[in-house]
């Protein structure tokens, strides 16, 4: 006989809402149905009332964590709808940011992870590595998690060459940080023994389930989306997508200590070939057409669809974040496992809710 | 072995938190503390109001008057760049907990685009 309990809203490991109803059969997770809504916004429909430059400041409210890839991702949107080319020193600008914040949203995770298993030690090493990347985003954009960094037609802050010092004296100490915790987490007898082989999926199934980000990479599959077309920059910074061909919680975890040292790179990489000039290129007039625009995110791919009528508001602006993508992959991985074994492996997605509600 | 020496350099170093009240970290320069109006040369454009994403500003022309909510304001220094004789600048310093919500601020004079002198 089974019996269903609820996981969720409220759970210790859970940092924002969402519920898991699971159907349990002697310890043992037969299904799961997950419900969303517990903290929608209504942001998108909020667009309506604000002019599409200060929708910006909206869509980096979206998510508190990757706040400025929001942001960065939604001027692009809007830049190809005006068909402007940015100039080269605000491209490197936002690379910047975006790979800093993928930093902090990496050390985060990584933290929540270790108290996820219990290892509470771990964790806190993990946000107080995490620290020393926020104060530099604090000094450098002037806020520590929303730094309104990017606007339609560039970036809105420039960085001095006392910041840039300050960016590379945080990468030279993070990255050996950065070892410190990949010892402990991929070498450590009690984390192998939590992670190696639990809800393991395999390279067609993560792709079939439409998967993204670290998820999708940790199955195998060569997909990052700094790779494709519309972001060009990364190429020239050398950039190599962190993939894993286990699929399991361990190789999920590997991707994302992996790009933690591929985005301290890409940082080092676009301060030495950032070139001096302006920023950003004036734009006038208001947006008509639509555009499409996809962009990597710590947590994968996030997709923003925007539509303008020549007035200064949008007509409509859709987000599809990566949780909203991950959450069906759950439905598939949980079947099978231990009710203790279950905030792992809905950690290993990195949930972030109020993205996905908006 | 990693662990035994993080343990003992742990025990050696001074904690990595602070004893809040009784020591308070100075904010950062270039922190986004508050916003400071400085009347003497707002000439009521009403610039920074339009901009302003969360619509914290009201500048109201007939009552010579300029208002922040400041609960509102979400520190996106819109009106500070905005603004085109520069009256905003932007603080480091922290609001005080239990500051009040709306800052209320009288403009002294307007300059009245004077007619160019007869040659």
């Amino acid at each position: 006989m089974t019996t269903i309990i609820p996981f969720g809203p409220q759970h210790p490991v859970l940092p924002e809402p969402v519920s898991l109803k699971l159907e349990i059969d002697n310890d043992v997770v037969v299904g799961a149905l997950p419900s969303l809504g517990y903290v929608h916004r209504g942001l998108e429909k909020f667009v309506d009332t604000k002019d599409y430059n200060q929708t910006t400041y909206i869509c980096e409210r979206i998510c508190g964590i990757c706040s400025a890839i929001h942001g960065i991702t939604y001027t692009r949107a809007v830049e190809k709808l005006f068909d402007v080319e940015i100039p080269e020193r605000g491209q490197y600008l936002r690379v910047i940011f975006s790979e800093l914040n993928r930093i902090h949203s990496h050390l985060l995770w990584l933290g929540l992870f270790a108290d996820g298993f219990g290892f509470e030690s771990l964790f806190y090493e993990c946000w107080k590595y995490r620290e020393t990347v926020l104060d530099v985003l604090e000094r450098t954009t002037g806020n520590r998690v929303i730094h309104s960094c990017s606007k339609v037609g560039g970036a809105s802050k420039d960085l001095t060459k006392e910041h840039i010092d300050l960016i590379l004296k945080m990468c030279d100490t993070v990255e050996p940080q950065v070892k410190d915790l990949e010892k402990v987490f991929v070498n450590n007898y009690s984390v192998k023994q939590r992670l190696v082989g639990l809800a393991t999926m395999s390279k067609q199934l993560a792709y079939e389930a439409g998967t993204v980000g670290p998820t999708l990479r940790g199955s195998g599959n060569h997909s990052d989306l700094r790779e494709s077309a519309d972001w060009d920059i990364y190429k020239d910074l050398g950039f190599k997508a962190a993939v894993e061909k286990d699929g399991d919680c361990y190789a999920r975890t590997k991707v994302r200590i992996n790009e933690l040292y591929e985005s301290i790179k890409l940082v080092r990489n676009a301060i030495s070939k950032m070139p001096n000039g302006e920023i950003a290129t004036p734009i006038k007039g208001f947006p008509t057409g639509e555009a499409i625009m996809r962009a990597e995110q710590p947590r994968g791919e996030v997709i923003y669809y925007v539509k303008g009528k020549g007035t200064k508001n949008l007509e409509r602006l859709k987000i599809r974040t990566p949780t909203f993508a991950n959450i069906p992959s759950l439905l598939l991985t949980l079947p099978g496992i231990k009710l203790a074994d279950v905030p792992i492996v809905v950690l290993t997605i990195d949930p972030c809710i109020s993205c996905t509600e908006r | 072995m990693g662990m035994l020496n993080l343990i003992l350099a742990n025990v050696s170093r001074k904690p990595a938190t602070r004893l809040y009240p009784f020591e308070i970290r100075a904010p950062f320069e270039e922190f986004k503390g508050r916003i400071v109006f400085n009347p003497e040369n707002c000439i009521l454009c009403g610039i920074c109001q339009k901009k302003c994403p969360p619509d914290a500003i009201k500048v109201t022309k007939d009552e010579k008057k300029w208002e922040l909510n400041v609960f509102r304001c979400i520190m996106c220094t819109e009106c500070v760049t905005g603004c085109p004789k520069d009256c905003i600048i932007i603080s480091n310093e922290r609001a005080k907990t239990g500051a009040k919500e709306y800052i209320k601020i009288l403009v002294p004079k307007v300059d009245t685009p004077k007619a160019a002198p007869p040659k």
